[in-house]
């Protein structure tokens, strides 16, 4: 073996050295991150709204550094232009006040005190964008909580607790939001950014549940996580419908050639994206369709009652929509990308599995249902605290919605196996246990102490005041 | 010659008899149009107080607009001007006399039906270049160019401006945080 030359070695040896210094230099600068975010100020911004990014550019560096990418930077709207609110208003974040005579703060001075409030409405949001929000206070979402309150047994009843509530219930369809005289926002109404939340000024919902704060990007609604916070799980798995289509097999393979920047009202189907998300057909313009924030306008059945109605029949939350002129709506998006024969043929199956669904599973189940109540033989006090109400709960609310939500977004599995596959022993099994009941004439078995059946069984005096 | 005589004789008279009527008119008419004269009915008075502390009336360039600039259409839709004037006079007495007690949140709401954006934009007409609203920029044109079925009025967002009550005048050079619209009324929301 020939020995190295002893320059190469030296020549090997400074270069180690070097590189080793190199990245001891590069660690001992950046622990953690990257280069810190600059912010200069070099636009007409007030001085309040300087110490307001200024502070939370060292406090909140998560929330600085989201806002200084989204658009709204790019356009100079500062903190103050969202969270400013009128002296003597209700939602003061009082406790915010005290940092402004705060001497180890750098902004910690009166002179940039200003009132604002933690939380951002819709109505806030309407100031700029108010077209969007009349259409979105129009939405399913955002009056979600009000028709939780009018036909859930879980709240109505009692059946669980305010904490699994807020955990659960409320962090998607929201909470009301209420404010003690100190200016602090009640801890079991926040945080919550649900889409259906009734805020402190009226307004209904939280853009940010779909555009998330601080970015609030519209590239960010258009994709189906956006979504996927909420509807996802045994009882609405939109979710996981959509990624078993064609058009989720097809997002995930393409999305990075996805335009998800396209200015509003430009988003084109076959041009910035190759198969439609969520947003995309529920949403967003296509063709002569404009687009809508009123998500659930675009339905022709409602696939999450127990009976499947026409949107303007769910008395609950009657649309203000005709379904056949919304098919024709959604008709047009398909047009995009498929043809005639193909969108009705689909259709052919989707309202042929609403029907069989109505007629052959949920109309007997229901009607055995009530003769049990008529008969004595069925406790109507509460719900879920005799096995067959579970059963029959469980019938509409998960395989029953699981098929018929697949078949419309048209995911064979949660049609076939995880809908109308579950739906047959189900009616066979509830059936069987009503025909018994029913036979012997022994009241059902109520499951006695229902866990944790504690949260108030009040509907709250915003949404329903007295007398209403 | 006679005839000339005649004709400028009953001129004359014309001028005599109208001159005092038209005057007379024209007297009540800027008589009845004065902040001070809506503030005589006390159903009024805690708007025309409110509106006395608003920065309609307290700003640096010394303008001051009076409850017809905003209530009444532009005096240049003569008809209309009167027309509008005579009514809510005669209606304002009539309720008075034999109507309901006054509710001033209906009356508000009511007031708002009335409001043309034209009322409004006899003085605002420069909307849509205003460097220091950033906001205003997005959603005037929502409003100046709106979509059929999103025609909005400018009180829709703009309805906290004057007769809110306050306990000290507003001047609009000493604001201390700009002016913002609060966004659209709950009731535009339609919820």
């Amino acid at each position: 073996m020939r020995r190295k030359a002893p320059w190469m070695r030296v020549w090997m040896m400074t270069m180690i050295f070097l590189m080793m210094s190199g990245f001891q230099v590069a660690s001992a600068q950046q622990p953690n991150f990257s280069k810190v975010k600059e912010y200069r100020i070099e636009r007409s911004v007030p001085p309040e709204a300087v110490a307001c990014i200024e502070c939370h550019r060292a406090k909140t560096p998560g929330v600085f550094a989201d806002w200084a990418k989204s658009r709204h930077a790019n356009a100079n709207i500062t903190c103050m232009d969202c969270h400013l609110v009128q002296p003597g208003d209700e939602d003061i974040a009082k406790g915010h006040e005290t940092y402004y005579n705060r001497s180890d703060m750098p902004y910690g001075e009166a002179k940039y005190k200003v009132p604002i409030a933690s939380i951002v409405t819709p109505k806030d949001c309407s100031r700029c964008h108010p077209d969007e929000v009349i259409q979105y206070s129009k939405s399913k979402h955002a009056n979600t909580l009000e028709i939780i309150w009018k036909i859930d047994p879980w709240l109505n009843k009692g059946m669980n607790s305010d904490n699994e509530r807020k955990t659960g219930c409320f962090n998607c369809h929201g909470t009301v939001i209420s404010i003690d005289d100190k200016g602090a926002i009640d801890p079991a109404t926040w945080p919550n950014a649900g889409v259906g939340r009734i805020n402190i000024d009226g307004s209904k919902g939280a853009c940010t549940s779909c555009h998330t704060r601080h970015r609030f990007s519209v590239a960010e609604a258009r994709m189906p996580e956006a979504c996927d916070q909420c509807h996802l799980g045994p009882d609405h798995p939109q979710i996981e419908i959509f990624e078993e289509s064609k058009h989720g097999t097809m997002y995930h393979a393409y999305k990075d050639e996805y335009n998800f920047n396209a200015a509003g009202g430009t988003w084109t189907a076959g041009v910035d994206y190759r198969a439609p998300t969520c947003a995309a057909c529920h949403m967003s313009g296509s063709g002569k369709v404009t687009t809508s924030h009123d998500v659930t306008e675009r339905l022709s059945w409602e696939t999450q009652a127990p009976l499947t109605i026409r949107p303007s029949e769910f008395k609950a939350f009657p649309a203000q929509t005709q379904w056949q002129a919304e098919r024709e709506k959604m008709k047009n998006i398909c047009r995009q990308c498929h043809g005639d024969s193909w969108i009705n043929d689909f259709y052919k199956g989707f309202d042929t599995s609403v029907q069989e669904y109505n007629d052959v599973y949920f109309k007997p189940a229901k009607a055995k249902l009530d003769e049990l109540y008529e008969k004595g033989l069925l406790d109507s006090t509460k719900f879920f605290d005799e096995h067959l109400e579970l059963q029959f709960y469980e019938l509409w609310h998960y395989e029953g919605r699981r098929a018929r939500m697949g078949s419309m977004m048209m995911a064979p599995d949660y049609a076939w196996w995880h809908g109308f596959y579950e739906c047959k022993p189900r009616l066979n099994e509830f059936m069987e246990e009503a025909d018994h009941v029913i036979e012997t004439g022994q009241k059902a078995y109520i499951y006695p102490d229902y866990p944790n059946a504690t949260g108030t069984t009040k509907r709250p005096e915003k949404l329903f005041p007295e007398g209403k | 010659m006679k005839k000339y005589i005649i004709q400028s004789v009953l001129i004359c008279v014309g001028i005599v008899l109208a001159f005092p009527l038209f005057s007379t008119l024209y007297y009540t008419m800027v008589r009845t149009s004065t902040p001070g004269f809506c503030a005589s009915c006390h159903e009024i008075k805690p708007a025309v107080r409110a509106w006395g502390a608003s920065t309609h009336v307290n700003n640096a360039a010394g303008v001051m607009v009076d409850c017809m600039d905003c209530h009444l259409p532009a005096p240049q839709d003569t008809f209309d001007f009167f027309f509008s004037k005579t009514y809510h006079g005669i209606k304002d007495v009539a309720i008075h006399f034999f109507g309901d007690a006054y509710d001033r949140d209906k009356s508000r709401n009511a007031a708002y039906e009335f409001f043309d954006n034209d009322q409004c934009q006899k003085c605002h007409r420069n909307l849509l270049s205003m460097p220091h609203s950033r906001g205003a920029m997005l959603a005037h044109r929502s409003v100046m160019h709106a979509r059929p079925g999103y025609e909005k009025r400018c009180v829709d967002c703009h309805y906290d401006l004057v007769h809110e009550d306050k306990t000290s005048v507003m001047f609009r050079q000493y604001r201390k945080q700009p002016y913002q619209a609060k966004g659209l009324r709950v009731e535009k929301l339609g919820i």
